[in-house]
């Protein structure tokens, strides 16, 4: 499997870590334990397209962000989590 | 006829990693630092001086006759627009050259090195045989220049050992 880093292109998949879903958004500070609880353990698992992070840990040492089709493993996309830099 | 591999350690150089600090344009540390810096993958040359560029604003700079107080040095040049931290102690960098060297390191690198994708001044951080490496190619000979941390040199130069010796004759003729 190849995943495509913004800077350092088309790598093979052994270089990075997958961390998982980059939907789940933090909940604000003194949000409850129930917020919380969703946002570290629920998980939608789609059969289909789905935004996860990925670490390059051989190689730029950054954390990005690709879309992947959990069908068929197509790897697309491939962007920085947050704003341009 | 020329030396199929050639493969010895840089002797020394000075190393450190550069990053700019917010909002600071490349420009301002091409000034300081003297040479342009590359804001993709790549390597820049100046005199004895050589720049890779390891991520976004983030460069590992290496100088092949600066003393031990190099990332000192450069950290007052680069005050107030880059951080810099000494690598010198970390990284183990090896030249390695010859009409065989590209045959070899395609044997442990998942990277094209073929001339059409990867020449002079191309530059990537990546693994070679499992061990993490930063490596620019320098000239045509090709020479390139691999860095790995110090810890794992020693692991290095044996699996450029064992492969040289698996390398057949077509390998040879680079
Ligand atoms: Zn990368």
């Amino acid at each position: 499997m190849r995943i495509p880093c913004p800077f350092c292109g088309s790598r093979d998949s052994r270089e990075f870590v997958h961390r998982g879903d980059a939907g789940p958004a933090r909940p604000a500070d003194g949000a409850d334990a129930e917020a919380m609880f969703d946002y570290v353990y629920q998980r939608a698992n789609p059969a289909g397209l789905i935004r996860e992070h990925w670490y390059h840990a051989q190689g730029c040492r950054n954390w990005i962000v690709v879309e992947r089709d959990t069908r068929s493993h197509a790897v697309s996309g491939g962007a920085w989590p947050g704003p341009a830099r | 006829m020329a030396e199929p591999l050639i493969l010895h350690p840089v002797d020394r150089p000075g190393i450190a990693t550069v990053m700019a600090r917010k909002g600071v344009a490349p420009g301002t540390l091409n000034a300081a630092l003297g040479l342009s810096l590359p804001d993709g993958p790549g390597a820049a040359f100046a005199g004895s001086r050589t720049a890779i560029a390891t991520g976004p604003g983030t460069w590992l700079v290496l100088d092949d006759h600066a003393g031990a107080d190099f990332a000192g040095r450069l950290a007052e040049t680069l005050a107030g627009i880059a951080a810099v931290s000494d690598q010198s102690g970390s990284y183990l960098v090896h030249a390695l050259s010859g009409p065989a060297a590209r045959a070899l390191l395609q044997r442990g690198l998942a990277i094209d090195l073929h001339p059409d994708a990867f020449g002079p001044g191309s530059a990537a951080i990546s693994q070679i045989a499992h061990i993490g490496a930063v490596l620019w190619q320098v000239d045509d000979a090709p020479t390139y220049r691999i860095a790995v941390w110090r810890s794992y040199a020693e692991s290095f130069r044996h699996w450029v050992e064992v492969t040289a010796v698996s390398l057949d004759e077509a390998d040879q003729g680079g």
